[in-house]
């Protein structure tokens, strides 16, 4: 019982990235993103090397555990509401008739895709083999290259990394490919703070906030892209 | 302070632009007064002389000056060269903030973790001035425009995350374990390939310079090619110095296959640059091409880790810096419109815009390093580095700058140099059916601005004043390189 306490961080860190990589609806993936950044700020809490350096009522933390969840909710909540309102309307009066023609074909287009678009189970074949392809080389680098003190920080780091690059590599819509980056920029940030010889605040803060930037960026061209094309499918985007 | 006051000023300054941007020449007579304040500043700064804020060192060594002099010079110009080509509506206070992010990667290349992290800052302010219209603009942005700035976006946070990680895994490493059998030497010389790569366009990880040079407005492609790409070859050269030398993961007699693959990539890196520039038929796309090439004789040059071809490296990077300016300000001339769609390729242009059209020539060539442009002398020591190292480089070099001058003598066939539109030609016969809206529209050709004009020659006159005369930045460079110990060491 007080192993699985333990490792529940762990076990919400891998279960939330899982969903990540596998499911496709946004309003899911987020909320696998929040639960991420919440087991990653538990498992750093656990860590013997960061030691609680200020107190919030009853409850003594540490700094830089702190940082982490701040930044990773602020994150999550600017895809939110980005995924809430989306669209970065144009001024319909500055645009000539084909800008507006085609404004008209793209929302024309958007329906038609979105109301013929079924469940089809083949569409996350790849996701689960690239998912079952994570967790063999999660299970089996911190044994084969191990790099930091334990094995479930590597695991953790090499678990973050491997998912951000594969959800990147399989993501068929823009704001999954800034989960991606977002997963990416934790896995170096648990990298950082559990391997470095020596944790500096003034990283660690920039870390935070190139999260919160690159957050803001996704949203802007998820905005831009929706706007152009009604929809945020990158096939669209490519398409000739 | 002083340090302070470079960093935040013109980041306070861009915000103030933001507010203000719709006042177009406003915020650009603005943002070029900052600049000029800030070249003031710098020069006026010790050099040598740490500072500790917030745990870390700021410093400003004689490499970092004049390099920051030089970005800020050019992105003063490229603000006032903004004044006449077109631009979005941020672009401003955009350049002001990704120019305030490269003042503090300058003073802060001696902490590895910032720098790479301001780097992708700076990476992603990018994007936003890619993607960004002009005020009022009446059509859509491109969905290629939406595509590159995703691309550009996507690989330089990898790349960012990339040099982060293999940061964190030098700085994890004693020096004792290196060498041994857990020792990271090579993921992380496995990392910094990928990461600066991916940042430097080298090849395989190119593909997005020739796609920014198509899709975003030419002061960007100024912007992200001629100021962040060239800082982050210095932070490459710091690290060489801080990390990595000290590490034994480049310099040293027992990492000499790790620079010959380095050298290799470059080679490979300028001869498919040359060969891609050969291949386009886009303008654009082949100036694009034509920095891939010149990227990888820059890093080449610093591959061989020898004096004289790190300093050929250093002093192409200053080069490059004038030299997209000048290419880009060209381009965004000959770009203007002219009454024609934009599909109808222009084949008179040196005749029509004189001034642009050579400078565009002019910046091409002495990209290619062709006498008697700065290009020349920066070149002719990376080929006297090549041929130390052996003369199979040297040859393969040389092909690479043949095919690159064979792309550029297609271009000036084909678009600069072709009949001139202004000769009467016969009338075609109209045919049946034909009305004069079928008629392709009458050339709305304007006469060159004159400060565009003067702007141009500024730029081609300093091509040739260095050609003509390197020594003194050459002496400036030679100053800085005796200080760096990973190459006297060797």
């Amino acid at each position: 019982m007080n192993t699985l306490i333990t490792n529940l961080p762990v076990l919400l860190i891998a279960l939330s990235g899982g969903v990540i990589l596998l499911l496709r609806d946004w309003r899911i993936t987020l909320v696998a993103l929040l639960l991420n950044y919440i087991g990653v700020a538990i498992f750093l809490a656990q860590q013997q090397f960061i030691q609680p350096d200020i107190h919030l009522g009853a409850v003594a933390i540490s700094t830089t555990v702190l940082v982490k969840f701040i930044s990773g909710v602020a994150a999550t909540a600017i895809l939110a509401i980005t995924g809430l309102t989306f669209s970065r309307e144009y001024n319909l009066d500055d645009l000539d008739e084909f800008s507006l023609a085609e404004l008209r074909r793209a929302g024309r287009r958007a329906q038609r895709q979105r109301a013929a678009e079924p469940f089809r189970l083949s569409d996350y074949i790849i996701p689960f083999w690239t998912l079952m392809l994570t967790i063999l080389a999660s299970v089996a680098l911190p044994r084969l290259y191990p790099i930091g003190n334990t094995t479930t920080i590597d695991f953790v780091w090499y678990w973050l990394g491997l998912i951000g690059l594969f959800t990147m590599v399989v993501a068929g819509d823009m704001l999954k490919v800034g989960l991606g980056l977002l997963l990416c920029i934790g896995s170096i940030d648990v990298l950082y703070i559990a391997v470095a010889s020596s944790i500096q605040v003034f990283p660690l803060a920039l870390l935070g906030l190139v999260e919160i930037v690159l957050a803001l960026s996704i949203a802007y061209l998820s905005g831009l892209l929706y706007g152009r094309l009604k929809t945020l499918e990158l096939n669209e985007l490519y398409k000739r | 302070m002083i340090y302070l006051l470079l960093i935040f000023f013109p980041i306070a300054m861009g915000a103030g632009c933001f507010v203000l941007r719709k006042q177009t020449q406003l915020v650009i007579i603005g943002a070029v007064a900052t600049m000029l304040a800030q070249i003031a500043l710098v020069s006026r700064l010790p050099l040598d002389q740490p500072a500790r804020l917030l745990g870390l060192t700021l410093t400003l060594d004689p490499l970092g000056r004049l390099f920051l002099i030089t970005f800020l010079g050019v992105g003063a110009l490229a603000l006032l060269a903004s004044w006449n080509i077109p631009h979005g509506e941020n672009f401003v206070p955009i350049a002001l903030l990704i120019l305030g992010m490269i003042s503090s990667t300058l003073l802060l290349l001696q902490e590895p973790f910032v720098a790479s992290l301001l780097l992708i800052s700076t990476g992603l302010l990018a994007v936003l001035a890619i993607v960004d219209l002009p005020t009022g603009s009446p059509v859509l942005v491109g969905r290629a425009t939406l595509a590159t700035a995703l691309k550009y976006l996507v690989l330089m946070l990898i790349a960012g995350v990339m040099m982060y990680m293999g940061f964190v895994l030098v700085s994890a490493t004693q020096p004792a374990l290196v060498g041994t059998s857990i020792s990271p030497t090579h993921l992380v010389l496995a990392l910094i390939v990928v990461g600066f790569g991916l940042r430097l366009a080298i090849v395989p990880f190119h593909s997005w310079l020739p796609d920014l040079a198509e899709d975003a407005a030419p002061m960007v492609s100024v912007l992200v090619v001629a100021i962040i790409n060239v800082t982050c070859l210095l932070f490459l050269i710091m690290s060489f110095q801080f990390v990595f030398f000290p590490f034994e993961i480049v310099g040293g007699p027992d990492n000499q296959r790790n620079m010959w693959l380095l050298m290799v990539i470059g080679v490979i890196t300028a001869l498919l640059g040359a060969f891609l520039a050969l291949a386009q038929t886009s303008m654009r796309r082949m100036v694009g091409y034509l920095v891939v090439y010149n990227a990888g004789m820059v890093l080449f040059g610093l591959a061989t880790m020898d004096k004289v071809g790190v300093t050929g490296a250093l002093f192409e990077a200053w080069n490059q810096t004038i030299i997209v300016l000048l290419l880009f300000v060209s381009i965004g001339l000959l770009e203007r419109p002219d009454g024609r769609p934009a599909n109808v390729v222009r084949r008179d242009l040196l005749w029509r815009w004189p001034v642009a059209g050579t400078g565009l020539l002019g910046g091409c060539l002495a990209l290619l390093g062709l006498p008697p442009f700065n290009g020349f002398a920066s070149k002719l020591l990376l080929y006297e580095a090549a041929a130390r190292k052996g003369g199979v480089y040297l040859v393969l070099l040389l092909l690479a700058t043949a095919l690159a001058l064979l792309a550029l003598i297609r271009l000036a066939r084909e678009r600069l140099f072709g009949p001139s539109e202004d000769q009467p030609v016969e009338a075609a016969p109209l045919l049946l059916g034909t009305t004069e809206l079928d008629q392709p529209a009458d050339r709305r050709l304007e006469p060159e601005s004159r400060g565009m004009v003067l702007l141009t020659v500024v730029l081609l006159a300093v091509c040739l004043g260095i050609g003509l005369y390197p020594q003194p930045l050459l002496g400036t460079i030679n100053e800085v390189m005796r200080g760096l110990t990973f190459i006297q060491s060797f």
